[in-house]
């Protein structure tokens, strides 16, 4: 994959925010454990997230650093309430499963952080495409967690029962959460390493967004 | 007894260990003591002048205006951010370029704005809390979360970063599972 490619598409796989950069985990620690969740938040990110940075791309550059990351939690603030009001005309019980992981989705750090350090470097086609890809690598991971943990924790598929022999309870838990995305974020980082060949890249230290 | 009793209810009420607030902002503070004591303190002075705050808005904010709450959230975090970024400027101008990272880091994140929301979620279903007091106390309560949370992972951090963990594991993968691990012992105590 060339450089533009990767800068373009990396935020499907080969950079994906949760596994990758950390970004927006509590989310997917909590309330990842069932697909249900999953489409609700999936719902709320990417709405959110898309509509925040495309309103901040307008915002003048001249302005501070610390007044454009204000500018940008405001914009998404008030993105967020549509949103949540759409969300109670069509997801109704989504609300409510997701309680206080809504608005927190609104401050996130690829909104309030990734607009300026990344996206707005770009030319505004490639900042959508780049954003999208981004949006698209989290709703992936959002719901390969709630299938995953829903199926192993409840022995259900969106609700329905399946035949499941051993379940683990733990994983519906926050703890299982936790240990279920670092293994999930190992795995990725050891598949990620036999592509590329290069496990150099795999190595780096606590590879955090915000840093 | 009385310490244990609230050491464990401190953890038991901690918001990253039991609802993964501010987990990557966690894993900058454990790197090192300095990033450590920096973001613990600015995010206990967010988490807990931000509470105040809050309760002022839970105070006069109708119901039917709630989905306003988080606009006023951010209002109140950006205030307190430009504040405390013109006090560092302007008190502690040698340190300022220092200090301010800790700032941009811990203004906007899930530890500060989470917290605002749990204190608030908690007060609407215990009314005994809905009074400045246990607004500010929640918000000390979730700073000092914070820092046990955090040396928790500084105790661990060199050996889950060590080269001794296979190459996928290393670094954040090896320190979430960790964190899980905690967060099942704590989880006990409930």
């Amino acid at each position: 994959m060339n450089d533009r490619k990767k800068r373009l598409f990396g935020g499907v796989l080969g950079d994906n925010i949760v596994l990758s950069g950390l970004m927006v985990i509590s989310p997917v620690i909590i309330c990842g454990d069932t697909l249900k969740n999953a489409e609700a938040l999936i719902y709320a990110f990417s709405a959110i997230t898309f509509l925040s940075v495309l309103i901040s791309s307008f915002v003048p550059r001249k302005l501070p650093y610390a007044a454009k990351v204000i500018v940008y939690a405001l914009i998404s603030a008030l993105v967020y309430i549509p949103v949540k009001l759409a969300a109670r005309e069509f997801y109704p019980e989504s609300i409510e499963r997701i309680g206080i992981y809504y608005p927190l989705l609104a401050v996130n750090s690829l909104i309030v952080f990734q607009t300026e350090a990344k996206f707005f470097r770009m030319k505004k086609g490639e900042m959508i495409i780049s954003l999208l890809s981004c949006i698209v690598g989290f709703d992936i991971v959002m719901l390969l967690t709630g299938f995953l943990r829903e199926l192993w924790a409840y022995g259900t598929i969106n609700s329905r029962i399946v035949d499941m022999n051993t379940l683990i309870g733990g994983l519906s838990q926050p703890f299982g959460g936790f240990i279920f995305l670092g293994l999930m974020c190992g795995a990725y980082r050891f598949i990620r390493s036999l592509i590329s060949k290069d496990d150099k890249n795999v190595r780096s230290d606590v590879n955090v967004s915000d840093k | 007894m009385f310490l244990i009793n609230d050491l464990i209810t401190l953890l038991a009420a901690n918001l990253i260990l039991s609802q993964a607030l501010g987990t990557s902002t966690i894993f900058i503070a454990a790197g090192s003591r300095k990033n450590l004591v920096a973001t613990a303190g600015v995010i206990t002075v967010f988490t807990t002048i931000g509470a105040a705050a809050a309760y002022l808005i839970d105070l006069l904010l109708q119901p039917s205006a709630a989905d306003l709450r988080l606009l006023f959230y951010v209002i109140v975090v950006a205030v307190l951010y430009v504040t405390l970024l013109a006090a560092v400027y302007k008190f502690r101008d040698r340190w300022f370029e220092e200090l301010r990272r800790y700032i941009h880091v811990s203004a906007f994140n899930c530890a500060v704005m989470g917290t605002l929301f749990t204190i608030n979620s908690r007060a609407a279903m215990d009314g005994t809390m809905f009074n400045l007091w246990g607004y500010v106390s929640a918000g000390l309560e979730a700073g000092a979360g914070f820092v046990i949370a955090a040396l928790m992972l500084t105790a661990a951090y060199r050996k889950l970063n060590s080269s001794k963990v296979p190459a996928s594991f290393r670094g954040f993968p090896a320190m979430l599972v960790y964190l899980g691990i905690i967060s099942m012992a704590v989880y006990s105590l409930k």
